[in-house]
Parts: structure tokens; C-alpha cells; sequence
């Protein structure tokens, strides 16, 4: 004989606007194995749960249904308030009064018989609810952080610095990320590499950190707490253990063409190369595709100058598998491809600006290098056309953000403080210069943001043009800008000597072959999700893994690091106990009427389900079912509707409390 | 034809290779041959091969029975070892442990053998005798969809209803199917009960529509559930009208590539998803 207690929530007026909660408490006290039913004004407060508590123990209840909000809000709450009682916490279930009932039916009596409805579907499921124990799964206290840019220094660093090992993988032959690029920093002004490159050796000599460079991660297998991860180390050409760093090979590399990747194209570089002075680690790299020994067999030379023995042409890819506790992705951003289509040929855009055709339109990053005393120009700032001075330097906001037509409907949030930055430094080197911003509003929101644009305008004399520009077009070696300038309503062209675009922040390529391997969703532009947009933001909806930085979405420095740290705090809250517990609504199977034909194995989002074998006595195989692997399964239940013999169920969710529920409403 | 044949079948048993010989052997007094089990290298003057051997073998391959007699060789059509095909694809056999003999074949006088592009088998171990496989147009294979679909909805549904009135549920099309190979369907299972299980008209659509389902993307078209049916319920129509939805959809022929992905529980960027509105 059931004994469930009914809660009913008013939720202020959010419930009670719409339903009698009265007359559902009352309606609810008469369904077949309702003990109680009791109302409070908010069933989460303090007294709420008081309740919870109270009538649970007065009524010796078996079951409880709290008729409320949506369980993601609450139902943690409420399991919990429960556990205090004494009663297991999956014993209790919600109905959802408020989302799916008061909020969205304005007609109070049908909202009111809607939501008794609902009460009796969860009464119903709840008398087949099962006492459940939570899942414990032993953990590898050891963290992988995947880029090496801001964010996943400061994230490998903290959990560094509180004693668990981290393996950092980077891409790129050195780790610095977008902000090693950058000349300085808003809104204080401060050398980007002067803050950055400390931490970045800080890196390299901790003893608690791994750090792979040019390398992807290849692989993840496993699940939280206990992943495999085959980590690709692409061949340098170089032992790293050997090499000094000391600069003679690339002093006498003859291939010295190549476009530099580390600034944008703008300087070449030699197919043996630091990407920078200050690179993480500080050796040099061989461009496979550019060394004449490597392409043509000819060459050598750089192995007659090294001293130390380092070069090793005959280098190969290898492969390293570690053991990992956590992943953290910190793998940054992009900027837009302006005029041309991306990697999927979907998002193309402003090709009537120019850009990759006229030499003096250049992207935001490129105008850093430029101003950065490690640049190209040493800092000077020249055109890359014919390294004159620009006298007029036209700046453009929102190029592909906030723009619907052009595929990228959303803010990048750092342009509009990008191009006021660059302003004040172009005025700064280039005092009778004078600089322009087309912009469509300026979102200078943040601690001393908005003071650091008024500054741009107010005391560095920029000129901000409140509109958008249409075209751009070179004559007589200037570029002729032709925009608007809507607050005064009229056209307006522009002569300028440059013209530097502040392209959108878009995600870095291959996050979405990362993000699978994870089992990590993403958005349409390809940014990860995270967890919940406000209470779970560096969490993933895969248990283990978490994210932060760029790679999440369009954030700056400030909000990268801050992420990173968070992530870093999650996972040694996750470490700090010697095993993790994990919710036990999970898939089960049946083996007894398992066929065998593992279409949940090909279905499973998590790579939960293996082949299992059943074995008599004598040990001869008799049948091959699938089992799930508890500490992997999320509960999803895919597995339940692909299995054509119904042999899997899902605690919590089973079959029978599906079909009671159904039944409850005839 | 059949000397070839029963000449493979004893070497096979004669050296081992296999324990048991799954055939058409002739009944004394139907004309439709009848399944034999040929254990003895003596008896393979048992096996015939005519007009008649409409019968799919496959569904003894998952026989207990059977599989205790030891490894097994199966004498299959063209079309029949599509279904081994998708039964290795779903893991219920071991393709090493079984050799198979495709005879090929020019027609069994079935209205299907008409359309037929699968003459000459092509996985087979061993194969006897040499016809030619001729590419179909989808459109004549599913004819005979086609034709029925052209009537309006409200006599489908009558004719339906009229068919299914017949269903007495003996489960023969299961029993048949080479591809209902679960150790416990899900007409069985009862706690709860999936799907109605009396044999009424609302009792058989559940059936019927169920097994429409779970044979979706994966019939290989054997007809052997209507060649079976006691009351000749024409449940070809509904295997076509699935076979079709796979094949537009998901470009998935059941049976025809044993390297192909299965539609259930695979996923692919290039999926269409028209259908999900």
C-alpha cells in the first residue's frame, strides 16, 4: 500500500496566478495512493523544505510528488530535503506546474484541471519509483587541458599550483594562444606579452605540468574519471631535449618565404622557426612543406650549423597515451574569413571590402602585429602596401557579427573595445594621424570599459561614425571607404591609407572533431555548450569534461581567465574526493532477453555499451549480449527506444513507470 | 544443377569442413520441397533443387536445435543470403562458422522473382550453376507498392482492416522471418504488457504495425512471413512500403552490402531529416 504525499507549490503568484493550487491540493488528496496533501507558498524555501521534511516523517510517506517548477530548477532540492527526512531521494518526483501549466495556459480552470492532471501522472509514476544508491566510480587524479592560449594556461597553472598533475596539449609549435600576438591590452593598456610570457615559462618549468606541443589529441576513450586519451605528437623535427634554442638554424635556413603564421601573414618566416622570440617551449620547429631537405632531399644546412645535434629529419608522428581524470577545452577562437567561404563553405561575407585583395585592408590581428614592438615593422606602424606611414586609418565594427545575412547572427563582444584600443594606439605612434570607426553601437560594458572608449574619442581624437560601410575600393593608392554616418543622416566617404576590419570571433577549427571525441555539444556556429547558461557555465553535458575561454563563446581576456579558473575550481572539487559519485538513473539491460544485435551500441551518444559474454559453468560461451558501462551512461534512453526486444529500461524512467503514467490518464 | 550440388555438399561433410548440410529435400506428398538436415555424406542424394524451393533456409542457422548439430553449410538463393548478410551485420552469427552454397537461380514462379536483381549470388562460399544479374529500376521494384497505393486512403484502410480481421495471431510470420531472431519478443514480454496481444482487429495493427516497425531498414523482401501466412495476408505490401522509405531515405538496400552502415542506431552528418518538422 502506497503512501505518497503530495506538495503543491504556489510559487508566489507564478503558480497560483493561473491554477487554484487549493483546489488541485484538494483534487490531488483523492488519487489512489495519495497519504497527504499539503500546499506551501514556496515549496523551496527554508520552511518549504521544512515542510517537505516534516510531513514526510509525520505520514511515515513511501513516495513524494512536489508539484512545482521544472525539475532541472529543483529537483535536487527536493531529493535532498528528502534524503534529511531519511527517505531515498529517488523516491521523489516533480510535476511541472508552473513551465508546463500556470505560465503557458492563461484559462485558470483548464490550467487548474491541467495541473491535477499532471499530479496524477507523477502520482502514478512515482508508486513504481524504486530506492536507488548513487553510482561510485573510482577517479584518476590527473587533468588534460586541450590549448594553449590564455584561458588553458591559467586553467593548467591553478590545478598545477594545488598539486595535480595536468598534460596541456597545444596545437602549435609554442603555447601563447591569440593574446601572444597582441601588442596591448584594453583597457589598461599593458603589454600583452609582458603579462602573458611569464606565465607561459611559469608553464614550462612546473613540475606538475606536461606539455605537448604541436600535438592533437588524437583519441578519448573511457569515461569520467577514468578516460584514455591518445595524444598525437605531429614529428618536429627537433629534439626538444637536445636543441639549445640558441637561433643558429634558423639564421641560415635559405627557405625564408613562407608567410608567418604567428603574424598573419604580414612578416615571412624560414622553414626552420620559432614562431616568436618568446616561445613556450623555446625551440624551433620544421614546416614539413617548406624545408628543401624534406620536399627535394636537398639542403641540410641547418644540420651542419647545429652545435647540440638536435635536427632529426627522419622524425615520426607518435602517439602517447596518458590516463585522465578530467578534460578541460580551452581551445579559442578564430576570427571570421572575411570574403571568403569557411571551411564548410558555409559563412562568406564582405568581399566588397577588399580584403585579400587590397594589401592595405588588414583584420584587427593583423593591425596588432603591427603595433607590436615584436611585429613585422618593429612596431612602427606601415602600411604592408609600401611601408608608409598611414595618415588616415579607417577602423570597421561588427565585420560578419550581428549580421544575419552574412551567417553570424550573434556579438563578438571585443570588437567594439579592439577597435577603441587601436585607435589610441595609432594616435599614439602616429600623432598627426587620424582615426576613423564606422561602428553600429558601441557595447562597451565592463569594469572601466566605457571610460577607455570615451577616452578614444574624447582625449586620442578618434572619429566615431555611427553607420555602416557599403563598399571599398583602392584609387591612386588609397582606399576610397563609402559608408554612411546615420546620426547625421547623410553619405560618407572616406580616403584612407588603411583600413583594418574587426572580423568576428568564431570558433577554432577542429573544435567540432574535438568536441565529438568528448562528446561535447555544440551551437550552429560551432561554440561548445555549456551545461547551463547561468548556473553551470564551464560545465559540459558530459561528466568530466569542462570548458572555458573563447571556445564557449566570443568572450575577452578578463572573462577567458576568469572561465579558466572556474574550470580549474570544478575539477578539483571533482578530485577532491577519492571516488565520484554519479546519478543512477542509467540504462540497464536484460540480458536474460538481450538478442544480441548491439543497435543500442551503435546508437549510444556515450559509448556506454559493450559486448558482454555469457559463459556456463564449463566456461563454453553461450550468448553475447550488451551491458552497460555505468560509470559512462547518462541516461539518455536511446538505447531503450532502439532495443526491438524492449530489453533495456532506464532506472528511473522504466517502462512500467512510463506505462503507469499513460495508464493513470484513461 | 542438383549434381553439382549434392557433389559439394559431400565433400563438405566428407572432409569435415562441416557437420551439418541445411537443404531442399523432397516431401512425399507436397509438392513444395521441404527443409532437410543432412548430417551423413550418404544421404546428399536427399537434396533436391527445382522450381519449388521457394522457402528461405536462413532462419535455421539461429535454430537451437540446429546449432547443436555443429558448423552448418546452407544451400541459399541470391536473394535468401541477404538475409545472412544483415543477421552477420547484427552480430547474430559468425559468417567464418558457416559456409554457404548460393545456387543461382532464374525464378521460383513468384511474383517477386519477376523484379529480381539477384540471380546470381554474390557472397557466397560456393556457388553452382551461372545466371545473370540484371539491375532493376526502383520503380519496378516496387510496383506492386505503387499499384496498391494508388487508391485513395479510405480503401486502403478497408483493405487493411479486411486483412488483418483474419489474423489469428499464430505468429507464423515471426516464426518464418529470418530476421526475428530476439529470445524473447516483445509480444511476450509482460511486465507491462507492450502491445495488445488478443487477436482482434485492434490486436493484429498493433502486431502488425510493431512488426512493420522493427523490420523497417532491415527486411531483405524473402516474402517467406506471406508465402507462410495461413490466412494469405499480403504482408509483402507493408515490407516494400518500409523497404522503399529506407532506400529513398537513407539510400539503404537491406541485405545488399555487407559493408554498409545499418540505418537503425547510426548516425551521419548527411542524414536527411525532411521528415522531422
Amino acid at each position: 500500500m502506497a503512501r505518497i504525499g503530495v506538495l503543491t507549490c504556489w510559487c508566489g503568484e507564478n503558480i497560483a496566478r493561473n491554477v487554484d493550487v487549493q483546489s488541485v491540493a484538494e483534487q490531488a488528496a483523492q488519487l489512489p495512493g495519495v497519504r497527504c496533501s499539503r500546499v506551501h507558498k514556496y515549496m523551496c524555501s527554508d520552511p518549504g523544505q521544512k515542510l517537505i521534511r516534516d510531513t514526510i516523517a509525520a505520514e511515515r510517506l513511501d513516495g513524494v510528488v512536489i508539484a512545482s517548477c521544472s525539475p532541472h530548477m529543483h529537483l535536487k532540492t527536493f531529493r535532498k530535503a528528502a534524503e534529511h527526512a531519511s527517505l531515498n531521494p529517488y523516491l521523489v518526483e516533480m510535476a511541472n506546474i508552473r513551465e508546463h501549466c500556470s505560465w503557458v495556459h492563461p484559462e485558470r480552470s483548464r490550467a487548474t484541471a491541467k495541473a491535477v492532471d499532471l499530479i496524477r501522472v507523477a502520482v502514478a509514476k512515482v508508486r513504481h519509483n524504486r530506492a536507488l544508491e548513487p553510482i561510485q566510480v573510482p577517479v584518476t587524479r590527473k587533468v588534460l587541458v586541450v590549448g594553449g592560449g590564455v584561458a588553458g594556461i591559467q586553467a593548467a597553472l591553478d590545478i598545477a599550483d594545488a598539486g595535480v598533475p595536468v598534460v596541456l596539449v597545444e596545437r602549435e609549435p609554442s603555447i601563447g594562444g591569440k593574446m601572444a600576438g597582441l601588442s596591448e591590452t584594453f583597457p589598461t593598456l599593458d603589454c600583452s606579452q609582458c603579462i602573458l610570457t611569464p606565465r607561459m615559462v611559469e608553464v614550462a618549468q612546473h613540475p606538475n605540468i606536461t606539455l605537448y606541443t604541436c600535438s592533437d589529441v588524437e583519441q578519448v576513450e573511457g569515461y569520467v574519471g577514468n578516460f584514455q586519451v591518445t595524444i598525437r605528437k605531429r614529428a618536429r623535427y627537433i629534439d626538444i631535449d637536445k636543441c639549445t634554442g640558441c637561433g643558429q638554424c634558423w639564421s641560415v635556413c635559405p627557405s625564408k618565404k613562407t608567410p608567418s603564421e604567428f603574424d598573419y601573414g604580414l612578416g615571412a618566416r624560414t622553414a626552420i622557426y620559432a614562431p616568436f622570440p618568446q616561445a613556450v617551449p623555446a625551440r624551433p620547429v620544421i614546416d614539413r612543406d617548406a624545408c628543401l631537405r624534406l620536399t627535394k632531399g636537398r639542403c641540410g644546412v641547418c644540420v651542419k650549423k647545429c652545435q647540440a645535434d638536435a635536427i632529426r629529419f627522419e622524425d615520426q608522428d607518435e602517439l602517447v597515451r596518458e590516463d585522465i581524470g578530467a578534460i578541460i577545452v580551452a581551445t579559442g577562437y578564430q576570427l571570421y574569413e572575411i570574403g571568403k567561404p569557411d571551411d564548410r563553405g558555409r559563412i562568406a561575407g564582405y568581399g566588397e571590402y577588399g580584403y585579400g585583395r587590397y594589401p592595405d585592408v588588414i583584420s584587427s590581428l593583423q593591425f596588432e602585429r603591427l603595433v607590436s614592438a615584436s611585429g613585422p615593422t618593429g612596431g612602427e606602424i606601415r602600411r604592408p602596401s609600401d611601408g608608409t606611414v598611414p595618415k588616415t586609418v579607417v577602423f570597421l565594427s561588427c565585420v560578419g557579427s550581428r549580421d544575419n545575412a552574412k551567417g553570424l547572427s550573434y556579438c563578438s563582444k571585443i570588437c567594439c573595445m579592439v577597435n577603441a584600443k587601436h585607435t589610441m594606439l595609432y594616435k599614439h605612434k602616429v600623432h598627426d594621424g587620424q582615426a576613423h570607426v564606422f561602428y553600429m553601437d558601441i557595447r562597451a560594458g565592463g569594469k572601466n570599459y566605457d571610460e577607455f572608449v570615451r577616452r578614444a574619442i574624447e582625449q586620442d581624437g578618434a572619429h566615431y561614425h555611427r553607420g555602416r560601410v557599403s563598399k571599398i575600393t583602392q584609387e591612386d593608392g588609397r582606399l576610397i571607404v563609402r559608408g554612411v554616418d546615420t546620426l547625421a543622416g547623410e553619405p560618407l566617404t572616406i580616403a584612407a591609407d588603411l583600413v583594418v576590419l574587426a572580423a568576428a570571433m568564431r570558433p577554432a577549427t577542429g573544435v567540432e572533431e574535438l568536441a565529438q571525441k568528448v562528446n561535447v555539444s555544440y551551437d550552429e556556429f560551432g561554440f561548445l555548450c555549456e551545461s547551463h547558461p547561468k548556473l553551470r557555465p564551464v560545465e559540459t553535458n558530459a561528466a568530466g569534461v569542462f570548458v572555458c575561454g573563447a571556445c564557449q563563446g566570443p568572450k575577452d581576456i578578463p572573462e577567458s581567465v576568469t572561465q579558466a579558473s572556474a574550470a580549474a575550481g570544478k575539477v578539483l572539487m571533482m578530485f577532491s574526493r577519492d571516488r565520484l559519485y554519479r546519478e543512477p538513473e542509467i540504462a540497464h539491460v536484460q540480458e536474460s532477453a538481450c538478442a544480441g544485435c548491439f543497435s543500442c551500441r551503435r546508437g549510444c551518444p556515450y559509448h556506454a555499451i559493450d559486448p558482454a559474454e555469457i559463459r556456463d559453468r564449463q566456461g563454453q560461451l553461450v550468448r553475447r549480449v550488451a551491458r552497460v558501462n555505468p560509470g559512462l551512461c547518462m541516461g539518455c534512453g536511446t538505447c531503450v527506444a532502439l532495443c526491438l526486444s524492449k530489453s533495456i529500461d532506464l532506472e528511473g524512467f522504466s517502462e512500467q513507470q512510463v506505462y503507469a503514467m499513460v495508464e493513470s490518464l484513461r | 544443377m542438383l549434381q553439382p550440388l549434392r557433389e559439394t555438399c559431400r565433400r563438405l561433410l566428407q572432409d569435415g569442413t562441416v557437420q551439418v548440410v541445411i537443404g531442399y529435400g523432397q516431401a512425399v506428398r507436397a509438392v513444395e520441397p521441404y527443409p532437410v538436415f543432412i548430417t551423413d555424406p550418404d544421404d546428399v542424394g536427399q537434396l533436391v533443387w527445382n522450381e519449388q524451393c521457394r522457402t528461405n533456409l536462413v532462419k535455421y542457422l539461429l535454430r537451437k536445435e540446429i546449432r547443436v548439430l555443429g558448423k552448418p553449410a546452407i544451400v541459399v538463393k541470391g536473394c535468401d543470403e541477404r538475409a545472412i548478410v544483415v543477421l552477420e551485420q547484427e552480430s547474430q552469427i559468425d559468417r567464418s562458422q558457416i559456409v554457404v552454397i548460393g545456387v543461382a537461380c532464374d525464378g521460383m514462379a513468384e511474383p517477386r522473382c519477376e523484379v529480381c536483381d539477384a540471380h546470381q549470388p554474390r557472397f557466397a562460399d560456393h556457388t553452382i550453376g551461372h545466371a545473370t544479374n540484371v539491375a532493376q529500376p526502383a520503380e519496378r521494384r516496387y510496383a506492386a507498392l505503387c499499384e496498391f497505393l494508388e487508391q485513395p486512403p479510405s480503401d486502403r484502410m478497408a483493405y487493411w482492416k479486411a486483412e488483418l480481421e483474419r489474423c489469428v495471431k499464430c505468429y507464423a510470420c515471426r516464426q518464418a522471418c529470418p530476421l526475428c531472431y530476439c529470445e524473447r519478443c516483445i509480444v511476450e514480454k509482460n511486465r507491462p504488457t507492450c502491445l495488445d496481444t488478443s487477436a482482434t482487429l485492434k490486436g493484429n495493427f498493433a502486431w502488425h504495425i510493431v512488426r512493420a516497425f522493427h523490420l523497417a531498414s532491415r527486411c531483405v523482401g524473402c516474402d517467406q512471413c506471406s508465402r507462410v501466412c495461413p490466412e494469405g495476408i499480403d504482408l509483402r505490401l507493408v515490407n516494400l512500403s518500409m523497404a522503399r522509405a529506407s532506400e529513398a531515405s537513407f539510400g539503404h538496400r537491406s541485405g545488399t552490402d555487407p559493408q554498409a552502415e545499418l540505418v537503425l542506431g547510426n548516425y551521419s552528418q548527411q542524414d536527411q531529416e525532411h521528415f522531422i518538422r
